[in-house]
């Protein structure tokens, strides 16, 4: 048996340790179980020096000389060595006496993070609030939908995105319904009397659980896409490349 | 002597047999050739054209946030942009900040497709046409600081993968690079929360993602209102991208791929494009009918059960 027909083996070995829990709580599963525990433990302490404290922190803070691979010398900065200090002041929250200490590190954390959460908002929002600002009333009655442009010519293309569409105008009418449905359902939710925001509110409520389902369609779908992709290693990659090198 | 009415029978099959036949349903159309008609989403069209419109040689940046436990979207979405990346030269770095485990995963991938594309010789060479910068804890920050300044949010990493550490910024992918901006596009692939960080923090270049299944209905929100020049979701963007790169857009044919905002656009017919979409999506369709099933059947037996009482 070459090595990577063993890794595939030992591979399906563990799907079939850790699937055998769906039939009852067993020693197999509960072995496999730990080997993935210790697995991640492991690789997680080696992964933590070399690709976060080695390169992030400890290189920076010594810095290195040139070498003759190609490495050019870079200086180190000292001043690296206060990030002990400042990450050991977060273990005084097991101190009752200074546990204000540890307030300072998650303090700076804080202060970063808000920082960056105003342009990150704007960012994210802005052009969502400018996207949902759309014409609802159609430019052009010539045909009910909007005609097939893949093959005309540049001009005729121009022309035909420049109007709004009877059937283009019902689904932007739609958005918007649903947009402004919704938001009142949020803004409305103490006890109101209009029965105009009442019904606008309990159409949100609708729509709102429309989008529920749809967002739980596509989590089944990958959750199903994650099953198959263990069934395609087991049957194809393993048993059908593998073993019978088809 | 059970005394359980076919209606009580119907709605408590044993959790063992559902999962048997979830399995075997699961698993024989894997060995079958069936074909299900497919009609790629806009977003998937724009995503492909997107790649398919960058120069010759440019620079691609890839995030690749994607671990094993999301294998059977993330892969194929990536194996599938690997392959239109690699027969169009185009040269990338990819970077992490989702999981520790990503550029582990990230390398081996870009290694199987280089393979492939060579005839089992590997096409792209590591560090001299694509470079792998490792793992970047601090999503946020790290994020921000590509956008800001690209050279210094990676300054300072070793490549290994070649013939010994050596600077990543040495590398002929970084060659003429000085801001985000000489990057053509950011490709992220993700399993997790790091396409809003990506989204909310990168400005410099256009962005596009490859998503699970479960994050579809967000990135849809980012992708209708312009923040993404395309996306990928779940194995379906899978299926739509691998189709795309058999029919191209706007090819002509009765089968065409028809897209208005693009001319041609051609695919790669005669080369590898098919796999994990083509495999999975049929598959997918009978797991779903399935479960559609199984909800039927509980229904039947919850009706017949009341009526009975």
């Amino acid at each position: 048996m070459d090595y990577s027909l063993l890794k595939l083996t030992v591979g399906v070995i563990a799907i079939l340790g850790l699937y055998s829990v769906l039939y009852r709580e067993n020693k197999f599963y509960r072995f496999w179980e730990h080997v993935f525990l210790g697995l991640a433990a492991g690789y997680s302490i080696l992964f933590i020096w070399s690709e976060v404290l080695k390169s992030q922190w400890w290189d920076k803070m010594v810095g290195s000389t040139a070498d003759a691979a190609g490495s050019t010398a870079t200086m180190g900065y000292p001043l690296y060595i206060l990030m002990i200090p400042i990450g050991l002041m977060g273990y005084f929250v097991f101190n009752k006496k200074y546990n204000w200490i540890s307030k300072v590190p998650i303090g700076i954390i804080l202060g970063l993070y808000s920082g960056q959460q105003f342009q990150a908002w704007g960012n994210r929002y802005i052009p969502q609030i400018s996207g949902s600002m759309k014409p609802i009333f159609p430019t052009t009655f010539e045909t009910f939908t909007k005609p097939d442009t893949t093959h005309l010519a540049k001009d005729a293309v121009a022309r035909i995105n420049a109007e709004l569409y009877p059937s283009q105008a019902i689904t932007n009418i739609i958005f918007v319904i649903t947009l402004v449905s919704v938001l009142s359902y949020f803004l409305f939710s103490f006890d109101v009397k209009n029965m105009v925001i009442q019904r606008t509110s309990t159409l949100g409520r609708w729509l709102l659980m429309i989008g529920f389902g749809a967002i739980f369609g596509s989590t089944v779908m990958m959750r199903f896409t994650l099953l198959i992709d263990r069934m395609y290693f087991i049957w194809i990659e393993w048993f059908k490349i593998g073993l019978l090198h088809k | 002597m059970s005394s359980q009415s076919l209606g009580d029978k119907l709605q408590s099959l044993p959790k063992p047999i559902l999962y048997g036949i979830l399995f075997v349903a699961a698993t024989i159309p894997l060995f079958l050739k069936i074909s299900v008609p497919n009609v790629p989403l806009d977003a998937s069209i724009d995503y492909y054209a997107t790649l398919m419109q960058l120069p010759e040689g440019s620079k691609v940046l890839i995030g690749s946030d994607w671990t094993n436990s999301t294998r059977g979207e993330s892969k194929g979405q990536m194996i599938s942009t690997l392959r239109i990346l690699m027969r169009k030269k185009i040269k990338f770095a990819v970077y992490s900040t989702g999981d520790g485990q990503s550029p582990q995963v990230a390398r081996d991938t870009i290694a199987l497709v280089s393979r492939e594309e060579g005839n089992g010789t590997p096409l792209y060479k590591p560090y001299e046409d694509y470079v792998v910068l490792g793992f970047y804890p601090n999503s946020e920050g790290t994020t921000l600081q590509i956008n800001n300044n690209v050279l210094g949010a990676f300054a300072g990493r070793k490549d290994v993968s070649a013939t010994g550490p050596r600077d990543v910024l040495q590398s002929p992918v970084f060659e003429g690079v000085k801001s985000l901006a000489d990057f053509k596009v950011l490709i992220l692939f993700t399993a997790s929360s790091t396409n809003t960080i990506t989204l909310e923090r990168i400005k410099k270049t256009p962005l596009m993602f490859a998503v699970t299944g479960v994050m579809i209905p967000e990135n849809s929100l980012y992708y209708q209102s312009g923040q993404l020049e395309g996306f990928l979701g779940g194995v379906k963007g899978v299926y739509d991208l691998e189709t795309l790169m058999e029919k191209g857009v706007n090819g002509g044919g009765a089968d065409e791929v028809k897209s208005p905002k693009y001319g041609a656009i051609p695919g790669f017919p005669g080369m590898k494009n098919l796999g994990m979409g083509t495999a999975y999506y049929p598959t997918l369709h009978v797991c779903l009918a399935l479960l559609i099933l199984a909800v039927l059947i509980g229904n039947v037996g919850m009706f017949m059960s009341r009526r009975g009482k």
